[in-house]
């Protein structure tokens, strides 16, 4: 900074005399009282930077006040292409110049408001739709509660070529948000109306007509959305990829078998707490949808083995697998997960309380690549199929998070079992009765850097043990 | 290691590692279109550049002859600016003419990340700046009349309201 004002000051009376003997467009951009500043010694060595001049890109002459005028505008819109929203909006803020720069849009094409959510008003949205015009194609408005059907209808007008816009939390839009939206961007590839609650099938229907090119949509907590809308949108949108309606109650087969029916490229399936699914239509689905990657059927809690069974002839691909609550899933199911699905990755088993610890021994076997186990509540669960699963494919360098807690039979075991899992970056331990303070110490040990997280109610394993419960009794008689 | 010689705007001769003069789009495709290659003594005239930049320029290029090649522009990539490393953060601590001349000479002879490390440095002098403070880094002035500035307030402040 201090390099260039005083470099400034000591030339720019140059610039001036210059501007006052042969150029205009010096002139221009030389405030008139820096000519007072000049003087007539100066001449002399002013004429070779005259000289110089059309040589450098900068020379000596055009180091005026505003050096980095220079810049030409597409490095200043590089420069732009690095800030934040705010430092952009600050930007247009500083001369005319900046403002029309800051203000274009290709300094816009995707824009996250999530920090500003509770702010987002009409007018925001509106002077963004204006700037950005064709060249917004990402925008997340995630959380703006105060946005209305009116903005959105704005900002579709606008933008034509939006591909992602991500609309969830924002409370207020209805139907007629989606309606404008199917309207003017055709070239829409994924939309989140996560928790817009008043959405109901409608906006499925206006999204089947004019966004053909669809890819993702996550629908989850708007409960008004049923079959009806969903089968729409499958019979609309047949590239679906992902298709997300965690919490819809009235998703049920019928929607899912649509999907099935439609959209043979699904591969990311989220019907959490959809609790009327069946086997029939995640049987349908496994078969039609060979692509499948993740799925998550949480809570579906009338799911039995044959929807393992059907997963594990077709979807060879699956990585994530989130049956959380699936109390009917047994070892056979995993038997058969195991043997055909090698690249599961990400496994939630949370509260599949009938299985036992052969599970762990076939998915040690079959899956390479498990990263992250969660049995939560499998209360069948013992030291032996922890044994079986560190003694598996995955254990020594993968197996990075690993959820015990609830398992009432592990004991300090497990834990020498685990020594041997390099990788094991977190594990879950709340409520594992048997499981001592020692053993965790000797676990850290070894594994330096793991997150051990466990409760010990202060001071009662070992007071506990003998002779202390007649005490407790005395003082309630005294009480 | 063949070489070839470099002219300066102010007609300097910079012998060169050839390697590192192709670190340039635009010197690669001249030497390629003009088959200069393999002529010891051709020499690629760069009026755009003077000895002073060029210097530079070719020490930067010279420490970074063993990058790999950068990839082109990649939308989805979210931008940092928090990732220059220290030694080129050294290299640029010049006077803003300095720093503005080696952004026009990256533009000029196409070096993706010279390019690259002089916008970024130019973002991170206008960082979490009032547009005052902005002005004032790089001797801008405001050529709003009060009318217009409190507009480009009122249409910006809502960037302000956390």
């Amino acid at each position: 900074m201090s390099d260039c004002s005083s470099s400034s000051l000591s030339v720019s009376p140059d610039a001036a005399c210059l501007a006052d003997n042969d150029d205009e467009d010096q002139q221009q951009r030389q405030p008139l009282q820096r000519s007072e500043a000049g003087s007539t010694d100066s001449y002399l060595a002013k004429d070779s930077d005259v000289a110089q001049q059309p040589q450098t890109f900068l020379g000596a002459t055009e180091l005026d006040d505003e050096l980095i005028k220079q810049l030409p505008k597409e490095v200043l819109l590089r420069v732009f292409s690095y800030l934040d929203v705010v430092s952009l909006c600050r930007c247009a803020q500083v001369c005319k110049y900046w403002n029309v720069l800051a203000l274009d849009g290709s300094s816009w094409q995707k824009i996250n408001l999530f920090d500003f959510q509770r702010d987002i008003e009409g007018p925001v949205i509106e002077n963004i739709s204006q700037r950005c015009r064709g060249f917004l194609k990402s925008l997340s408005l995630r959380g703006c509660q105060s946005l209305g059907d009116q903005s959105v209808r704005t900002l579709a007008n606008h933008c034509h070529n939006i591909e992602h816009l991500d609309l969830s939390e924002c409370k207020k839009i209805t139907d007629i948000s989606t309606q404008s939206i199917s309207r003017y961007c055709t070239k829409l590839t994924a939309i989140n109306l996560d928790s817009c609650s008043n959405i109901t099938d409608n906006s499925l229907k206006y999204l089947s007509d004019g966004c053909p090119n669809l890819m993702e949509i996550n629908v989850s907590w708007c409960h008004l959305i049923s079959e009806n809308g969903v089968e729409a949108l499958a019979r609309g949108c047949v590239k679906l990829r992902k298709f997300s309606s965690k919490g819809c109650k009235q998703i049920n087969d019928n929607a899912i078998m649509c999907l099935a029916k439609y959209c043979p490229d699904i591969m990311v399936l989220n019907v959490h707490s959809c609790e009327t699914i069946s086997d029939s239509s995640i049987r349908q689905l496994a078969a039609k949808c060979p692509k499948l990657q993740k799925l998550c059927v949480s809570k579906c809690a009338d799911l039995t083995d044959l929807s393992l069974m059907a997963l594990s002839q077709h979807n060879h691909l699956l990585n994530t697998l989130e049956v959380s609550g699936c109390r009917n899933f047994t070892d056979i199911g995993f038997q058969a997960l195991g043997r055909n699905c090698k690249y599961l990755e990400r496994m939630d088993l949370e509260e599949c309380n009938q299985i036992t610890d052969l599970t762990l021994a076939h998915l040690a076997t079959g899956c390479p690549g498990l990263e992250k186990l969660t049995l939560s509540h499998c209360e069948l669960i013992t030291d032996d199929g922890i044994r079986h699963l560190t003694t598996g494919s995955c254990a020594a360098e993968i197996l990075s998070v690993l959820e015990l807690d609830n398992c009432p039979l592990i004991t300090d075991r497990t834990l020498e079992h685990l020594v041997s899992c390099h990788n094991l970056q977190r594990i879950e331990l709340f409520d594992c009765q048997l499981i001592t303070r020692t053993a965790i110490r000797k676990l850290k040990n070894h594994l330096p850097n793991i997150k051990v997280h466990a409760y010990f109610a202060p001071g009662t394993p070992p007071a506990v043990t003998s002779g202390q419960r007649p005490r407790y009794c005395r003082c309630c008689e005294i009480l | 290691m063949p070489s070839i010689k470099l002219q300066s705007s102010d007609e300097e001769i910079f012998d060169t590692d050839i390697q590192i003069a192709k670190c340039s789009g635009t010197i690669k495709t001249m030497l390629e279109d003009c088959g200069m290659e393999d002529d010891e003594n051709a020499i690629v005239p760069l009026p755009n550049v003077n000895s002073t930049i060029l210097r530079k320029v070719l020490t930067w290029a010279h420490y970074h002859k063993d990058d790999p090649q950068p990839v082109d522009d990649d939308e989805s990539k979210e931008k940092r600016t928090d990732d220059i490393i220290s030694w080129d953060a050294d290299f640029l601590k010049v006077d803003q003419g300095t720093l503005f001349e080696l952004i026009l000479a990256a533009n000029y002879l196409d070096i993706k990340g010279l390019l690259e490390l002089t916008c970024k440095t130019v973002a991170n002098m206008i960082k979490g700046k009032t547009p005052e403070e902005i002005r004032k880094t790089f001797n801008i002035k405001k050529d709003f009349s009060p009318a217009e500035e409190e507009q480009v307030r009122k249409e910006n402040e809502w960037c302000e309201e956390k």
